[in-house]
């Protein structure tokens, strides 16, 4: 949200050469999402996701990238990116665990399970793991409170969710991880 | 016999017909609905039949049903719709849009996701009824960012609408089905929000679809007037939406025998079903459908199978956090559009409690609340930014044993301070942080004082 202060880095921005919006990005933006807006500035949260989903967070280039190919200026797009909880601008883990900490999840024991992970991984809440694989977060309501507590492993959810079984998943993408391959969850 | 609230449904769900739902199906029976199986239940029929009628005459229809709005404020959905302006015959009346509030970020609910997850055609179908009803073009769907599933089912659905003729160039609305309105193209898109419970408010949903942060505008002007792009935009809820189908096919009278009259003289009652999501400590939670005006204690005790561990009830939360909370005697508390006035609670909000048996801290649900809307306060308004802030740490400070008396009359003058006085804060939300906080302190005092120091206030007195 607005109030939250996400650290912005150094003055400078650091740069690749390759770009962040990539040609078939552009390509998507072009012809499935732009002819469904009035505006440029309508497509942004769109144009944000694609580079949150392929790249696991928003590096500054990118914003400058998404700002010229939707006509903006980079104020817009960095107004928007840092608004919105699920644009990351700073690198996160390659799995992103989040234990919803509402109030169904709360009286169902959510605690129990974050500490569960944290000491699985050795981190805090809020804090990547590092070897880069997890960033472990807590979250509000994720509309599962009928099932709380509740988590979302980057984008598979786990009803119910109990210590014993989070700490399971994590197990078995890190072995996943150490033969070579991603684990069940997609990439971000 | 004592009244079940499922008797006027007709022996089976109305929006979960297709969601087996007890008391009617078994909920480990659910799966997604296509369109083809839409199709050969019924699906579809209530939209055919709109479009056979004046679109005036379907607002006039669900405006006779009192169909009230699903997505917290009760708000009657045919009255919204006439705020519109009127589309002159035979005139090209521009852009109109269509935004479908499915942010559901409320915490304790998860009910419009039931008709996302299992039967998105009800839902297209709802829309594509509003907007031959509205004459609106488009239809943006705004989905909260962590329903990656419901997105991507919604997705398919709309492919499905479009390849059968429900959409697009060669939908229904644009060829010889719509005998009952002028022909016109509406299409219909799925926008994601990106994680920030204020896009529900229905302005900031709005700020979300173009593209900018989430903050609620300041109405007037309303949205039926300028509201996406600057052009007239009816939002509505999930829910709302998907009454429409099964309004326009059995008719208004068919609504009206469901739930409850209104209690006040003259006030619109609590018709047709709505779907409940419970959570909390009860046997057997999860999304239901009843009749408005089920008792809170017959849905926990006769369908959810009593409190947990054979506890005794001691709160709940009437339908989302913003509500505020029934106290332990209200457990009778009916769940319809009057429990606001009848109850001391903000309403009913979105229908779906959450239950808190006897060994529950009262003091640290004040704080979870209170540190849900210090986060989620978009921060436009120096009531709501400061007055969150302040109460979640006047309540941390209590539930941590380090509050004094003076504390609890601080916060409530706190909270009393944030949108009970209109036109001090943009939006609901501020509302909601003060109901939430302040029912809970006054229900439970005892509580809180329990965990205070006593502030002495010293006391001379004048002898002689
Ligand atoms: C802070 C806040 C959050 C809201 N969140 C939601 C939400 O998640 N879903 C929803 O349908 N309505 C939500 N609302 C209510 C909407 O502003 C609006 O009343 C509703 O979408 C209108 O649709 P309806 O008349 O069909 O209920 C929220 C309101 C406020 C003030
Ligand atoms: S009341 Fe709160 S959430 Fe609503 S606009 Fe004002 S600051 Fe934002
Ligand atoms: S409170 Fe955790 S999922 Fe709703």
């Amino acid at each position: 949200m607005a109030w939250i202060v996400k650290p912005s880095g150094t003055m400078g921005i650091e740069r690749r050469d390759e770009p962040y919006l990539t040609q078939s990005m552009r390509d998507r933006l072009t012809r499935e999402v732009l002819p469904r807006y009035e505006t440029t500035h309508a497509a942004l949260l769109p144009a944000l996701h694609m580079i949150q989903h392929e790249h696991g967070w928003v590096p500054a280039q990118a914003m400058l990238e998404v700002a010229s190919f939707l006509k903006l200026e980079p104020a817009e797009v960095y107004d928007t990116a840092s608004f919105y909880e699920e644009y990351w601008l700073k690198p996160r883990g390659k799995y992103l665990v989040s234990i919803c900490r509402s109030i169904a999840c709360e009286f169902a024991g959510h605690e129990r399970v974050t500490q569960a992970v944290k000491d699985r991984l050795g981190i805090d809440v809020g804090e990547t793991t590092d070897d880069g694989l997890f960033t472990l977060i807590e979250l509000e309501c994720l509309g599962s409170c009928g099932t709380a507590p509740a988590a979302l492993v980057n984008e598979s959810l786990h009803e119910n969710a109990t210590p014993e079984g989070l700490v399971r998943t994590i197990d078995e993408i890190c072995r996943a991880e150490a033969a070579g391959s991603s684990a069940g969850a997609p990439h971000h | 016999m004592a009244r079940l609230f499922t008797e006027n449904m007709g022996g089976a769900g109305i929006l979960t017909r297709r969601i087996p739902t007890p008391p009617f199906g078994d909920m480990k029976q659910r799966h997604v609905v296509r369109y083809d199986e839409y199709v050969r239940t019924g699906g579809y029929v209530g939209l055919r039949k709109a479009l056979g009628m004046k679109p005036g005459d379907v607002t006039e229809e669900v405006k006779k049903s009192v169909l009230r709005g699903r997505g917290g404020a009760g708000f009657p959905t045919g009255l919204k719709w006439t705020f519109l302006p009127k589309v002159e015959a035979g005139k090209d009346p521009g852009a109109r849009y269509l935004a479908i509030n499915a942010d559901e970020s409320e915490p304790g609910t998860f009910k419009d996701r039931l008709l996302m997850d299992f039967d998105p055609h009800l839902v297209l179908e709802g829309i594509a009824i509003a907007c031959h009803a509205c004459r609106l073009n488009k239809a943006y769907i705004f989905i909260r960012g962590e329903y990656h599933h419901q997105a991507h089912v919604l997705e398919e659905a709309i492919k499905e609408a479009y390849a059968n003729g429900v959409f697009g160039p060669r939908g229904m609305h644009n060829t010889e089905a719509n005998c009952g309105g002028e022909r016109f193209q509406v299409d219909c898109y799925v926008h994601r929000g990106a994680g920030a419970y204020i896009c529900g408010e229905e302005t900031a949903l709005l700020e979300g679809l173009e593209g900018k942060r989430g903050w609620p505008r300041i109405k007037p002007p309303f949205p039926a007037i300028k509201g996406l792009f600057g052009r007239p935009t009816i939002i509505n809820n999930v829910e709302t939406l998907a009454h429409l189908p099964s309004i326009i096919e059995h008719g208004a009278d068919w609504f009206l025998k469901q739930g409850v009259p209104g209690g006040a003289p003259g006030a619109p009652g609590s018709h047709g079903t709505k779907l409940m999501g419970m959570s909390g400590h009860v046997n057997r939670p999860g999304c239901y459908e009843f009749e408005l005006g089920i008792p809170l204690r017959l849905f926990v005790e006769h369908y959810c199978g009593g409190i947990r561990g054979g506890k005794k009830f001691k709160a709940a939360i009437p339908g989302g956090v913003s509500m505020g909370i029934l106290g332990t005697d209200q457990y009778d508390a009916e769940l319809d559009f009057d429990i606001g006035r009848k109850y001391n609670v903000l309403g009913l909000g979105t229908a779906c409690p959450t239950v808190f048996d006897e060994d529950t801290d009262m003091v640290a649900v004040a704080r979870n609340i209170a540190r849900f809307f210090k986060h989620e306060s978009c921060g436009q308004c120096t009531p709501c930014r400061e007055g969150s802030g302040w109460l979640y740490q006047l309540m941390t400070r209590i539930e941590d044993g380090h509050g004094k008396t003076k504390d609890l009359d601080l916060a409530l003058e706190i909270a009393t301070s944030m949108g009970s006085m209109p036109g001090t804060t943009i939006c609901g939300l501020a509302d909601g942080n003060n109901w939430a906080v302040r029912t809970i302190m006054n229900k439970f005092r005892s509580e809180f004082e329990a965990r205070v120091k006593r502030t002495y206030v010293p006391v001379t007195v004048n002898a002689g």
